[in-house]
């Protein structure tokens, strides 16, 4: 669904991301982790077109993304960009509108249909009371939900999100992840949080200095020693008795000197 | 959405446009009945209503003998008229290409001359009254010579800042803006040497009026192409309110709604330009209205451009219109400068608004 084809992309001349080759196939959840600076957001730009790989390509739904309209790319992928400002304020319903754009010529208004999809997905991230509230008057994790329910209105095959838990409490954290993997759409999502990651991810690719370090399942790429290579810290992988899935613990230097004080 | 259905507080959007139309041409009858020797308004009404229908579609709605001849006619139609009308188109031009510019810059502070289009008018005018170019292209260009030349400096300052902002990469808001800064400077100062080296006195009090804009010396014939101008723009932005709410939202966020940001900035810059260096080649760099109607507006509209854009082309208009009314009143018999009046009008109440906590931008 979503095939890169050794990307590269430099900004002012500086190799930003390398040679990567990344797949998402139908339907599923693909996460990309790595630290700061690894190059997973400008990856995800080229992704949703703000910016244009130097070498390369980005295949969406088999088509060249190059191929497309921006508005035919709009009606593939849904973009949950990291955070947004805007000196502008609007409605919260008015944003959540907005989604619906790609579907509509120039002077078309949004009808019923396009006001029941917009109410339908404010009511998936939980956010129905605050139709008429001004987007300015919410906090970042609120309008974080705002955004997602404008990529739901979207309605496409594909979304891509750049760390979208950030900003939000834990609640909202697997709401949100929660809302995006029960729409069955092709995902490809930068993030943060590596729980998170193990939980919700069928595929993960780790990224460290603008390459892919290593990709696979969660079991396969979040190994003590990967995390250990790539994030320069020291971790314990084990699976949750109560989720089954991956748990991991960060042993930060703090707790090692205190350990070793001790013996 | 459905525009119908649409509020503005408890009364829908078509209903407070039909409301302003009626109340800019009300305005506008008293504007053209007030004097030297006041008119009554039923007068003013028939004449007006007589030869706008008559112009525009040659059916005579009443008789010629009362609407089309005689000293109230003249006073009315040929003197007072052209007057008003040009202060109603200019006012909805530098409305409507406030509101775009301010979209298209993502600034809530720009304005229609944010491109430096108020100096590159001012160069063109400055270099038309005061090198003796007026007495070469006006063999030419007859009445139109300052007009030609106010528009063609107004011009070439946009399309410079357009050039300059997309050297070396796509177009940015940011850039925009720079760009208009920089040729803005560059512009006055020409305009500058312009004056300390050539013109006289008499020149330099000329080029004061105008650029601090008049409607004193409209005509007819003035009005013809500022209001094709307004007419295509108005047109040609209403299919683009919902582009204009889209790129308020940020360049990142547009483009991922499907809009080809690059390409709408150009197309809007160009579109805008052309109808602020209309609106300006005749009467002058009018200050404020571009920045604030389109601000006073927001503040009861919100940034939907569904109702922005159509409530602010015609408070613009009646606004210009009493605007005029005060520069021509407020002293007696002379005239005062109109951008003087709407900058002491627009800055009490741009003020009020901008401290009044419902106002809408972040």
């Amino acid at each position: 669904m979503i095939d890169l084809d050794s990307v590269a992309i430099a900004i002012n001349k500086k190799m930003i991301v390398e040679d990567v080759v990344m797949n998402a196939e139908e339907g599923q959840f693909v996460g990309i982790i790595g630290p700061n600076g690894s190059g997973k957001s400008t990856l995800l730009k080229a992704v949703y077109r703000v910016l244009k790989p130097t070498h390369g390509a980005i295949f969406i739904d088999g088509t060249d993304i190059r191929q497309c309209t921006l508005k035919e790319s709009a009606l593939k992928t849904a973009v949950v960009p990291q955070h947004s400002y805007s000196s502008f304020d609007f409605k919260v319903k008015d944003i959540v509108l907005m989604g619906r754009s790609p579907h509509k010529k120039s002077m078309e208004f949004d009808n019923e249909t396009d006001l029941n999809i917009a109410d339908e997905c404010l009511e998936k991230v939980g956010m129905t009371d605050f139709a008429d509230r001004n987007f300015s008057s919410l906090s970042g994790g609120e309008q974080q939900r705002i955004v997602l329910a404008r990529a739901l209105a979207q309605q496409t095959k594909c979304m891509v999100l750049d760390e979208p838990t950030n900003h939000l409490d834990v609640k909202y954290q697997l709401q949100l992840m929660d809302v995006v993997k029960s729409l069955g759409v092709t995902v490809l999502s930068a993030l943060h949080d590596l729980n998170i990651a193990a939980e919700y991810c069928d595929k993960l690719y780790m990224m460290k200095g603008g390459h892919v370090y290593t990709y696979g399942t969660p079991e396969e790429v979040l190994t003590a020693e990967n995390i250990k290579k790539v994030y320069d810290v020291d971790a314990v992988v084990e699976e949750n008795p109560h989720t089954g899935r991956l748990s991991i613990t960060y042993i930060s230097d703090r707790t090692k000197r205190m350990r070793a004080a001790k013996e | 959405m459905e525009y119908t259905k649409e509020r503005i507080g408890n009364v829908s959007t078509v209903t407070l446009i039909l409301v302003l139309i009626l109340v800019l041409i009300a305005v506008m009858i008293v504007a053209i009945s007030i004097g030297v020797v006041n008119i009554p308004f039923e007068k003013v009404w028939g004449v007006v209503s007589y030869n706008v229908v008559h112009t525009l579609t040659g059916i005579e709605i009443g008789d010629p003998n009362l609407y089309a001849k005689g000293a109230t006619y003249d006073i009315v139609w040929n003197i007072r008229s052209p007057r008003v009308f040009l202060a109603a188109v200019v006012g909805m031009s530098l409305a409507l290409a406030g509101v775009v510019m301010q979209a298209t810059v993502q600034n809530p502070l720009a304005d229609p001359y944010i491109l430096g289009m108020s100096s590159g008018a001012s160069l063109g005018a400055t270099f038309c009254i005061a090198t003796g170019a007026a007495a070469l292209g006006g063999m030419v260009l007859g009445r139109f010579t300052l007009a030609f030349f106010a528009f063609i400096g107004a011009f070439i300052s946009a399309m410079a800042v357009l050039a300059l902002s997309s050297a070396g990469g796509r177009t940015t808001s940011v850039k925009l803006v720079l760009s208009g800064t920089i040729i803005s400077s560059l512009f006055g100062a020409f305009s500058n040497l312009i004056i300390v080296t050539a013109a006289d006195a008499e020149e330099i009090q000329e080029l004061t009026y105008w650029m601090l804009g008049s409607f004193a010396s409209a005509q007819w014939y003035k009005i013809v192409v500022p209001a094709i101008a307004l007419a295509i723009c108005i047109i040609y932005f209403t299919t683009q309110c919902r582009h204009l709410n889209t790129i308020l939202m940020g360049d990142e966020v547009a483009t991922t709604l499907g809009i080809d940001l690059s390409k709408k900035r150009k197309i809007y810059v160009i579109m805008t330009a052309l109808l602020t260096a209309c609106a300006v080649c005749f009467c002058g760099v009018i200050g404020f209205v571009g920045l604030m109607i389109p601000h006073i507006v927001r503040a009861i509209t919100g940034n939907n451009h569904w109702k922005l854009m159509p409530l602010s082309v015609l408070v613009g208009g009646v606004f210009m219109v009493l605007a005029d009314i005060a520069a021509r009143t407020v002293l007696g018999g002379a005239e005062l400068p109109i951008g003087i009046i709407t900058a002491v009008c627009g800055a009490p109440i741009f003020a009020y608004i901008m401290i009044k906590k419902t106002y809408s931008f972040a």
